[in-house]
């Protein structure tokens, strides 16, 4: 353990060159945790350092960055979490995403706090990690495995189950590429935007495996920790809103968004749910004990979110799946299908492929709107017909996408590029940003805060998600999400957040308290003196390198949109004739203007950057530009 | 309207319906959904409505309201006749008998 870090680190950054095979450590200093955390703010500075505008998401020198932050391992609930950085496949930019399950536990105890990875392999490896003895392994063997086969193997192999083992692989999607393949691992576990998957297969890395270590952690203030992490699973369990968290994990998400008209039906093109389906199935109690089902915790949680179920009915009676996120059943809806099992059953399969569930959904839900319209023809799918709600046929177009068959070549470089190839109508049906990802699994034209905050993100997803204790920030407890100045308003002021519980190496779901009871445990981790204002202003840090780095690589405001029909008005049900469209300009002024970044280029402005402590990016980002802008 | 049972005229009450989750609050198990109808008065708006109906279910009130009890808090949102607040309604527009208002609870997903 570097004895010079505080309490909650491991104080190693494990660095491997597939390409030399080459393996060493590094030390993290007290300052680069004290201005980054971990997790998104390390990679973040990270991948600006060492990823420059020239190499792109399949460039060996490209960086997949898998990091914990100081909670991880750590008896605060849902701590095994790990934050992927890298550039991404997707958007050619900046990743931040968020996975789950024992990962960043086991990596901890094993005595590092990040993985640094960068080359690309002569062979395929996998990466296995248990204490000091890291090495690279022949990955043959696990060449066509599924994310669920590869992590079976290896615990066969090793001789490891439960806990003891955690593996992130990202399974014949990432082998073949998908521009939109996730990580995934611990059975149900995905780290899933921006291609993140793409990346570790173009460096012919088929898995991540970490036993569980040996090395104890140390806290600044034990008792101070406890106390903090009791303050933040009462207030899970007993706040009117986390309570369904703490209950139903994000299952009661179908029906609160289906009555809100932000429940995505058949790829948009409705709000309303057919006649005749049996809406108490898709209630958070119905979803979950319409299945025998058995809670499969992470690391330390105490939430009763995760569960596995097995599938009660339908031709696959009797398989285990992974109970959905609401990510995962709104796919099915975005597809045309109401039937919960056949849902579950598509999403696992979906996990297992490892590809973005959303994307798929998108996709899938497309090429089905398209096949019905004429646009695509069962010919050009090789004979394969989709029809709305036909998840046995979704599912041939997954397998065909994830081995890029036939038309699957095309899909797998996911919905925009795919509708930009095909043009006409069906690229008008497409739901997609300019910059190259898609949402998530809303009818965004319902939420605009999100719409706004997936458009402007520099994450290849959302960067701030729903607004979260925002009164803390002296914002309205409530505003309406049609009103284009308070919604453009909240997403600025909020910006950051997320960033910050994505340093900490905890869950997102158990970080939904306020960012002063955060600050209490991190300081009784760390021995800091944290307020959420200095965290706050961590996270924005976070955003400002993001964003600057995306600037760099060339993506800019004229991206910052929607599709046609990502930005359409809808035609039916609680938010019909609602048009974000004609408030677009006004809203990225107002969110311009409360994030302190530069409207034309979109760069962090110089006063920006230097209030972070960002000054040393204003060189690269501006140049001889400041003074002129300066004068502006 | 999604999930709507046939509607039945109804004079002289405004409906007031708990769905899903918010159920809890109002003696509900999370499921399905509960339907209350609430006598209309004269003047009546969004806000008074609300207001009288949760003053006997004290969770709810708590969930509904912020510190001040007079504007909503963070963690239900209301539709007016299935259209979302904010669309054609404020809390202090005029309802009439036979308007419904549906209480949801926040998303809380990714």
């Amino acid at each position: 353990m570097g004895s010079t870090v505080p309490g909650g680190y491991a104080g190693k950054i494990l660095r491997v060159d597939l390409s030399t095979e080459r393996i060493w450590t590094e030390e993290l200093t007290p300052e680069v945790c004290r201005t980054y955390v971990g997790g998104a703010g390390l990679g973040a500075k990270i991948l600006w350092e060492e990823v420059p505008p020239e190499v792109g998401w399949d460039h060996p020198d490209n960086r997949l960055i898998m990091a914990t932050g100081p909670f991880a391992g750590l008896p605060i609930w849902g701590t095994g979490g790990l934050t992927v950085v890298t550039r991404g496949a997707m958007t050619n930019g900046a990743t931040n995403t968020q996975a789950n399950g024992f990962f960043g536990a086991n990596l901890k105890h094993s005595g590092y706090d990040a993985i640094v990875i960068q080359g690309r392999a002569s062979r395929w490896v996998y990466l296995y990690i248990y204490d000091d003895t890291v090495e690279l392994r022949d990955a043959t063997p696990l060449l066509g495995k599924d994310t669920w086969e590869t992590q079976q193997a290896l615990e066969q192999l090793l001789h490891l189950s439960g806990h003891q083992l955690s593996v992130y692989s990202s399974g014949v999607a990432g082998e073949n590429q998908v521009r939109f393949a996730a990580i995934a691992g611990d059975y149900g576990h995905v780290a899933s935007k921006n291609g993140c998957g793409a990346v570790m297969g173009n460096k012919r890395l088929k898995a991540v495996a970490i036993v569980r270590g040996t090395k104890g952690l140390r806290v600044a203030d034990p008792r101070g920790l406890m106390l903090a992490a009791e303050e933040i699973a009462d207030d899970l369990k007993y706040d009117p809103s986390t309570r369904s968290l703490y209950e139903y994990g994000t299952l009661p998400g179908v029906m609160n968004l289906l009555r809100l008209g932000a429940l995505p039906i058949k790829n948009y093109t409705t709000n309303v749910a057919p006649p005749g389906v049996d809406l108490d199935k898709w209630t958070a109690p119905g979803l979950r004990n319409g299945f025998p089902h058995r809670g499969y915790q992470c690391n330390a949680c105490g939430m009763h979110h995760c569960h596995t179920q097995v599938l009660p009915a339908g031709p696959h009676q009797g398989e285990l799946v992974d109970e959905p996120e609401y990510e995962g059943w709104s796919a099915g809806w975005a597809m045309g299908c109401t039937d919960p099992v056949a849902v579950a059953w598509l999403n696992t399969q979906i996990d297992r492929a490892c590809v973005d569930v959303n994307e798929f959904g998108w996709l899938a839900g497309w090429v089905m709107e398209c096949q019905e319209k004429g646009y695509i023809t069962k010919e050009q799918l090789g004979g394969l017909e989709l029809r709305w709600g036909d998840v046995e046929a979704a599912n041939r177009l997954l397998q065909m996408i994830i081995r890029r068959e036939g038309f699957g070549d095309l899909l797998a470089e996911g919905v925009k590029r795919a509708a930009e190839r095909l043009g006409g109508p069906a690229a008008e049906c497409a739901i997609y940003t300019l910059v190259g990802n898609t949402p998530r699994g809303h009818d965004h034209r319902a939420r605009w805060e999100e719409l706004l905050d997936t458009c402007t993100g520099s994450s290849g997803t959302l960067d701030s998600g729903p607004p979260v204790r925002h009164t803390e920030w002296g914002l309205p407890a409530r505003f309406s999400t049609f009103d284009p100045e308070a919604v453009a308003r909240v997403v600025g002021v909020t910006r950051g957040r997320r960033h910050f519980e994505d340093s900490l190496g905890a869950c997102i779901f158990t970080t939904r308290t306020y960012m002063a009871t955060l600050c209490r445990a991190l300081n009784a981790v760390t021995g800091w003196d944290f307020t959420k204002e200095e965290a706050m202003r961590c996270g924005r840090r976070t955003a400002a390198l993001l964003r600057a780095f995306n600037v760099r690589c060339g993506i800019t405001p004229d991206l910052e949109r929607p599709s046609k029909r990502y930005g359409s008005v809808p035609v039916d049900g609680p938010a019909k004739g609602q048009d974000i469209s004609k408030h677009w300009e006004h809203m990225l002024d107002v969110w311009y203007e409360t994030v302190g970044y530069d409207r034309r280029t979109g760069k962090p402005l110089p006063a920006t950057l230097r209030e972070l402590g960002l000054e040393h990016l204003i060189p690269a980002l501006w140049g001889s530009e400041e003074a002129a802008h300066a004068r502006r | 309207m999604p999930d709507a049972e046939p509607r039945t005229p109804v004079t002289g009450e405004v409906e007031i319906e708990a769905v899903a989750w918010i159920s809890r609050f109002v003696g509900g198990d999370g499921s399905s959904r509960k339907v209350f109808r609430e006598p209309w008065q004269p003047g009546d708006t969004v806000r008074s409505v609300l207001q009288r109906f949760s003053a006997r279910y004290p969770e709810l009130h708590r969930a509904l309201w912020d510190a001040s009890g007079n504007n909503l808090g963070e963690h239900i949102e209301v539709l007016v006749n299935d259209a979302v607040l904010g669309i054609h309604h404020t809390l202090d527009s005029p309802v009439q008998a036979g308007d419904r208002l549906s209480l949801i609870g926040q998303y809380m997903g990714g």
